[in-house]
């Protein structure tokens, strides 16, 4: 175990490598760069705008040198752990990361939390009451929840919390506690508003989840060990939390590496339309605009964070199905 | 299991797998309804010029945010009751301090037909025509069954041609993805070693790329002089090149653990080779699981085109896909005034139902260990 | 007996002039808001008699004296929204426009005085203008910027050219500490209207006790400052801590001195959810009960990253002012009917547009085979007449406007009939036979016209993804040409693409918003190909233009004439010169016929609280008056 745990360690250099020049070359691969980016955001909005400013500016981020040598400054910059500046900002890319980073991990966690502490009883209850009313009416809901895009709901729901029950809109956060320093009041505050982007976020990801668990439960339930085990005697709940249920998880383990970065990024749609303080939509705005060092850190974060939970996920693996030999 | 009843010397009979399934699959009431209603999508989505009341970009000043209109049936005439459906007209009133579009009864009744002469269109883009379904008699009226959007087109319209694009690249990307899926998939779990090694790699670096940039930069450098539906099958294309992913890798996982069960042993020691071991054999119990995921991920793909369409990168105005109709309705003034705006979502939940259902009945069906 | 009466009278001399000099001062008694009043009690805050300047400026209040307190609520979009901030509180140039938006007045040079041929302005600055940390404000800071930074080859690879004339950049002359002589290299009427538009700010945005550690003139030990902030030249690190017009970073340095109404609290950052600006304690202006204006403390802007949410916001009666980026014609409804609930009342903001949406013809069409016909305006007047500008009035503009071409609006001093209404009238069937006479009467089977040569004719129109006027527009055209037989195909894009094509000049027709309705002058792009980015009559003609003819293609002769005008009118010395340079160039662009708009620039509508006095009802909507600040929202404040 040790030894495969080192050498897949190892292996993520290379892979992190690689990673970075795709994800370099994504970014470039918008037309125009930050310079043109700006002035045409300046331009759409009717803002004149100065063109001798605009070169000096291009040649002040280094934005005229050939790919290859914009590449090497940014790679052996994030080797030494220097992430480079926001051209936008003119701050730290670290900064404007780590001011982002908590509540998107928070938010991505509780959703994730919601999401299988939801989906995997239903899943089993389904399979085990098939075609039962209870049955029927969670995967009636459970389809809703898939079928309906999440960015709508988040604005139908908003136009009713407004026009109906006067919320504040959007924020994780009332005003009050926007700025204010951590207390046991401004987590609840955060829980508070905190559930409406965990359910629309959760709910299609719950879904989908409900119907592989019941597909996969389903196929277990159906094998003669199961049959065998009832004939021992074995109570019907233990049965099922001892044998098929820990089949039916195999795939749920596998996905689990890449849940958290398609969390950060399924979210950022969301996260626009909610006003919710995380890095989705900086990320988004840092891509359209082609801020280049913030968008290249972000997503080599979230590539990081996908390899390391690849190997979670492997391992977890073969700890759940000893079936399995990697070698 | 083959079927082979053994009933006296008169008559063997015997039933294929597929005719098995086929019996399994009939008695499951909801598959079979899900099974209606996806092959009635799927044929108004291939005749949708007929289908639709009207042309689909047909706009109108004075009509704009029609609300929808209730079909009455029976008309009261002069001399009795008439079989004849009718829906009553309106005029636009704009209210002259806010802007706000309201209707007035306009005292008039707008008669409608069943395979009236409507607006022209050509069928498939090559027999002109201009039979329609359902159509008001006096082709210069309008009628809206789901009501008009801000420029005075027909809802209805455009949700049944939005679903001739909508419905063919869920079955497009879904297509690409499982085949890519299941070929390394399998490759990976059944070959383990240096196969499977570097297959997984691939797949993670694939995975661990966020699928917003991809799209963003991959739409962004698609020329920009092809025609709509060439960049739409192209973003198909790309979004059945992520998505694949998944797939592969729970195809693997169940793999690694069918590798060591014993019919896969028998099969092995009996001589065949491994091709035949993986698709006569091992394959087969991954039906169900394919299925499952299959059938959901046509939905996804539907979705997926919303969230693109949403992002501006994906099937944009003048083209008509559910993902642009909402993308359309994605706005206060939409939701406050003219809620029927947001139907295409019913249009993509109805679908995405009537396909789990199907999946599920297919999946119940296939199961050879079931009731 | 006489050396007595001559000390007496001396005294008495002295005692009233002394009286008569001190006069304003002690006459005159200010008050301030009560949170400085209690920092002056407490001896951190000097009295404000001697925080204002000698003779502050006395705003009239559009309605009422308000009184202190509040804080008002508003929003900025997520991205590069630096430009609102900018709208609401930075506004502080040498002039600024009076509210009509008909001249420039007085601002923080109290009065100005040119010589005979306007090159040389000599600006008298208000006496005793203090920055935001009580350091005096003078010609010293002027100089800081005319002649240190602008001639700074590090610091602008060239000189902006609102300040140059005649190649040369400007140059500053310190008569004594609020006197400033500013002289070109040739005649600079409308110099005092530059520096009212927000491009003119520059020569006071810098405080120079300030800023001048971040700049090599002054700062010996500025190497070791770079490597500690990480930049890598100074003139980032310049622009980082002291901001430029209109960058993000104007607004993320608390520390920097301003002279405007408020002061940066909470900065504008990537990773923030609001902007805070709150009092300056040293603003120079005040109503004429003597109070130190702003009235109100703070100015909460909310980070919010979708317009739909924030109309919601808006509608919610979560804003107290918002005029920006909700004021599109079609949220009018839903700003109006939830008006009584939300609290607020609409605020009308006048067009100063010309054309809400033209049709940009490309002079340089790339395609040889559409060249000629793009080139040809009979072409261009046909399909003019096939537009029903009726029928887009009424769905894409709520029936709000009328239609018109492109040029000065009615009222304005250089309306220009022929330019504002030739072929508005919808005429299909004129079109029908001038398109014929061009010599593309062939149609194939679907009734659309061939080239020539039998190859079919095909437009396409780019328009932004996020501009929806635009696509409804351009969708509505296309169904309308269709009907004369010309196809067109319609490319939505994302922002950035529309501009590259535009660059390289690889586009048929663009669509976009005609600017400069009223004070046609300041920006003629539609009538004279000079601005970079969105001259789309042709975009090569401009980098002729601009490069002295090195570059690019060489323009028609009707526009080569206008850039002469232009040019000449740029040196005018006369003001009666200007105008009939500038009216000569309005009939050459009405003759030519490049743009083809469709209506005149709509009247749209922000929200203000019921609450909030002292904001005009209607105020022009522009970027050259960047509303609302010239409306003063210093004179805004909240009614109990």
């Amino acid at each position: 175990m040790a030894r495969f745990i080192t050498r897949r360690l190892l292996g993520m250099i290379p892979f992190i490598f690689l990673v970075s020049i795709t994800v370099f070359l994504l970014i470039k691969l918008t037309p125009g760069d930050f310079v043109s980016n700006y002035a045409a955001s300046l331009a759409a909005s009717g803002e004149t705008v100065d063109d001798a400013m605009l070169a000096s500016m291009r040649a002040r981020y280094g934005l005229d040198q050939p790919l290859l040598i914009q590449y090497w400054d940014w790679i052996s910059g994030v080797a030494r752990g220097d992430f480079g500046y926001s051209f936008e900002w003119q701050q730290p890319v670290v900064s404007l990361i780590g001011e982002r980073i908590g509540l998107t991990l928070v938010l991505s966690l509780s959703t994730l939390f919601f999401t299988w502490a939801i989906a995997l009883p239903i899943g089993v209850y389904s399979a085990v009451r098939r075609y039962s009313i209870g049955d029927y009416i969670f995967t009636f809901l459970g389809f809703v929840g898939l079928a309906v895009p999440g960015f709508l709901i988040g604005l139908v729901l908003m136009f009713v919390g407004v026009s109906v029950f006067h919320t504040d809109v959007g924020g994780l956060f009332s005003p009050t506690y926007t700025n204010a320093p951590w207390s046991i009041a401004r987590v609840g505050d955060l829980l508070k508003h905190l559930w409406v982007p965990m359910i629309i976020l959760g709910v299609s990801g719950a879904a989908s989840l409900i119907r592989i668990m019941r597909a996969n439960l389903l196929d277990q339930l159906n094998q003669p060990y199961v049959d065998t085990a009832r004939a021992k005697g074995l109570s019907e709940l233990t049965l099922l939390v001892r044998y098929p249920i820990r089949v039916a998880l195999n795939p749920f383990v596998s996905t689990l590496g890449f849940i958290l970065p398609q969390l950060v990024s399924g979210s950022v749609i969301i996260s626009i339309v909610l006003n919710l303080p995380t890095a989705g939509p900086l990320l988004l705005q840092a891509l359209l605009g082609q801020d280049q060092y913030l968008a290249g850190a972000f997503l080599l974060l979230l590539c990081a964070m996908t390899v390391i939970g690849t190997l979670l996920s492997d391992i977890l693996l073969a700890l759940l199905d000893p079936r399995i030999r990697f070698q | 299991m083959s079927g082979v009843m053994l009933a006296g010397p008169a008559a063997l009979q015997s039933a294929s797998e597929a005719r098995l399934m086929w019996l399994r699959f009939c008695r499951h009431r909801l598959a079979m309804f899900g099974m209606v209603v996806v092959l009635l999508m799927y044929l108004i989505a291939i005749f949708a010029e007929f289908v639709a009341p009207c042309a689909p970009d047909k706009s109108n000043a004075r009509l704009v945010f029609h609300p929808p209109q209730a079909i009455h049936l029976l008309d009261r005439a002069d001399d009795g009751w008439h079989l004849r459906p009718y829906v009553y007209a309106v005029r636009l009133a704009r209210d002259p301090v806010t802007l706000a579009p309201t209707y007035v009864a306009d005292n008039r009744k707008v008669y409608l037909r069943l395979f009236a002469h409507g607006d022209a269109y050509r069928m498939w883009t090559l027999f002109p025509a201009s039979l329609h379904l359902l159509a008001p008699e006096n082709p210069r009226d309008s009628v809206f069954l789901l009501g008009g959007d801000r420029q005075g087109r027909d809802m209805l319209s455009r949700i049944i041609y939005g679903a001739r694009a909508s419905l063919s690249i869920g079955l497009l990307g879904v297509a690409n993805s499982l085949l890519l899926g299941i070929v390394f998939g399998g490759l990976s779990g059944f070959l383990g070693g240096r196969v499977d090694w570097l297959i997984q790699r691939v797949i993670e670096f694939i995975i661990s790329l966020p699928t917003i940039p991809i799209w963003l930069a991959l739409a962004a450098a698609l020329p920009k002089n092809w025609s709509p539906f060439a960049t739409y099958f192209t973003i198909t294309l790309i979004i059945s090149l992520i998505g694949w992913t998944e797939l592969a890798r729970v195809v693997r996982g169940r793999f690694l653990a069918l590798r060591s069960e014993s019919f896969v042993t028998a099969a092995w020691l009996d001589g065949c080779g491994r091709g035949r071991i993986i698709f006569r054999h091992m394959l087969p119990s991954l039906t169900s699981h394919i299925i499952a995921s299959v059938t959901l991920a046509i939905p996804v793909m539907i979705l997926a085109e919303t969230a693109l369409s949403f992002l501006g990168v994906g099937l944009r105005p003048p083209a008509i896909s559910w993902g642009a109709l909402l993308q359309e309705a994605q706005n206060v003034q939409s939701i406050a005034s003219a809620p029927w705006l947001l139907l295409p979502g019913a249009a993509v939940a109805i679908t995405v139902m009537a396909l789990n259902f199907l999946g599920d009945g297919l999946r119940d069906a296939a199961d050879p260990h079931g009731q | 007996m006489a050396g007595l009466g001559e000390m007496m009278f001396r005294t008495l001399a002295t005692f009233v002039a002394g009286v008569l000099l001190a006069g304003p001062a002690l006459a005159a008694e200010y008050h301030e808001a009560p949170a400085l009043a209690a920092l002056v009690a407490q001896g951190k805050l000097p009295p404000v008699a001697q925080r204002l300047p000698q003779a502050p400026e006395v705003v009239q209040p559009v309605q009422s004296i308000g009184h202190y307190g509040g804080v008002l609520r508003t929003a900025v979009r997520g991205d590069s929204d630096h430009n609102a901030i900018l709208k609401m509180v930075g506004n502080m140039g040498l002039t600024r426009w009076s509210m009509d938006y008909s001249k420039p007045i007085a601002n923080l040079a109290e009065s100005w005085a040119t010589n005979e041929d306007a090159s040389e302005y000599t600006f008298k600055l208000r006496a005793g203008l203090k920055w935001s940390d009580g350091v005096p404000f003078g010609a010293d800071d002027v100089l800081f910027f005319v002649n240190d930074l602008l001639p700074n080859k590090q610091f602008f690879q060239s000189p902006p050219s609102q300040y140059v004339i005649n190649g040369q950049p400007m140059r500053a002359e310190k008569i004594d500490d609020s006197t400033v002589k500013i002289s070109f290299a040739g005649s600079y009427l409308r110099f005092p209207w530059v520096l009212a538009t927000p491009l003119g700010q520059h020569p006071v945005l810098y405080a120079k006790h300030y800023c001048q550690q971040f700049t090599p003139m002054y700062n010996p030990d500025l190497p070791k400052l770079l490597t500690e902030a990480h930049q890598p030249d100074w003139p980032t690190l310049f622009r980082q801590k002291c901001g430029d017009i209109e960058i993000p970073a104007r607004w993320s340095n608390p520390d920097k001195p301003v002279m405007d109404p408020w002061v940066i609290s909470t900065p504008y950052t990537g990773g923030g959810t609001q902007v805070v600006v709150r009092r300056n304690p040293y603003f120079w202006q005040v109503d004429p009960a003597g109070n130190q204006l702003p009235y109100i403390d703070s100015v909460n802007m909310k980070v919010i990253g979708d317009i739909q949410t924030m109309l919601l916001a808006a509608i919610g009666g979560q804003f107290d002012l918002l005029v920006r980026h909700i004021n599109t014609i079609n949220n009018k409804p839903v700003l109006a009917q939830h008006a009584a609930e939300g609290g607020y009342s609409l605020v009308t903001l006048s067009p100063t547009d010309s054309s809400a949406m033209a049709l940009w013809f490309n002079e340089t069409e790339l395609d040889p085979k559409l060249r000629p016909l793009m080139r040809n305006h009979d072409f261009r007047e046909a399909l003019s007449l096939a537009i029903d500008r009726d029928e887009i009035n009424d769905i894409v503009f709520l029936g709000q406007s009328k239609p018109w071409q492109v040029g000065p609006l009615p009222g304005d001093k250089f309306y220009n009939e022929k330019l504002g209404t030739q072929y508005t009238q919808y005429d299909p069937d004129t079109a029908n036979q001038m398109l014929d006479k061009l010599g593309l009467a062939k149609r194939d089977g679907d009734g659309m016209r061939l080239l020539p040569d039998g190859s079919k004719l095909f437009l396409s129109i780019d328009a932004m993804t996020a501009d929806t006027a635009a696509i409804d527009v351009a969708e509505l055209v296309k169904k309308q040409w269709a009907k004369v037989g010309v196809n067109i195909g319609i490319n939505t894009m994302e922002r950035s693409l529309y501009y590259e094509r535009a660059q390289n000049n690889a586009y048929d027709i663009g669509t976009y918003a005609v600017p400069s309705g009223l004070n046609a002058t300041s920006d003629p792009r539609a009538l004279i190909a000079i601005q970079t980015l969105d001259s789309r009559q042709s975009l090569p003609w401009v980098k002729w233009y601009s490069t002295g003819g090195k570059a690019g293609e060489e323009p028609s002769d009707s526009m080569k004439q206008r850039m002469k005008l232009w040019d000449q009118w740029k040196q005018a010395s006369s003001e009666q010169q200007a105008d009939q340079l500038f009216s000569q160039i309005c009939a050459l662009a009405a003759d030519a016929f490049e743009v083809v708009g469709t209506v005149q620039g709509v009247t749209t509508f922000g929200i203000r609280s019921n609450k909030l006095m002292n904001v005009p009802t209607s105020m022009p909507n522009g970027w050259d008056y960047p509303n609302p600040a010239p409306t003063l929202p210093q004179q805004y404040y909240f009614a109990n």
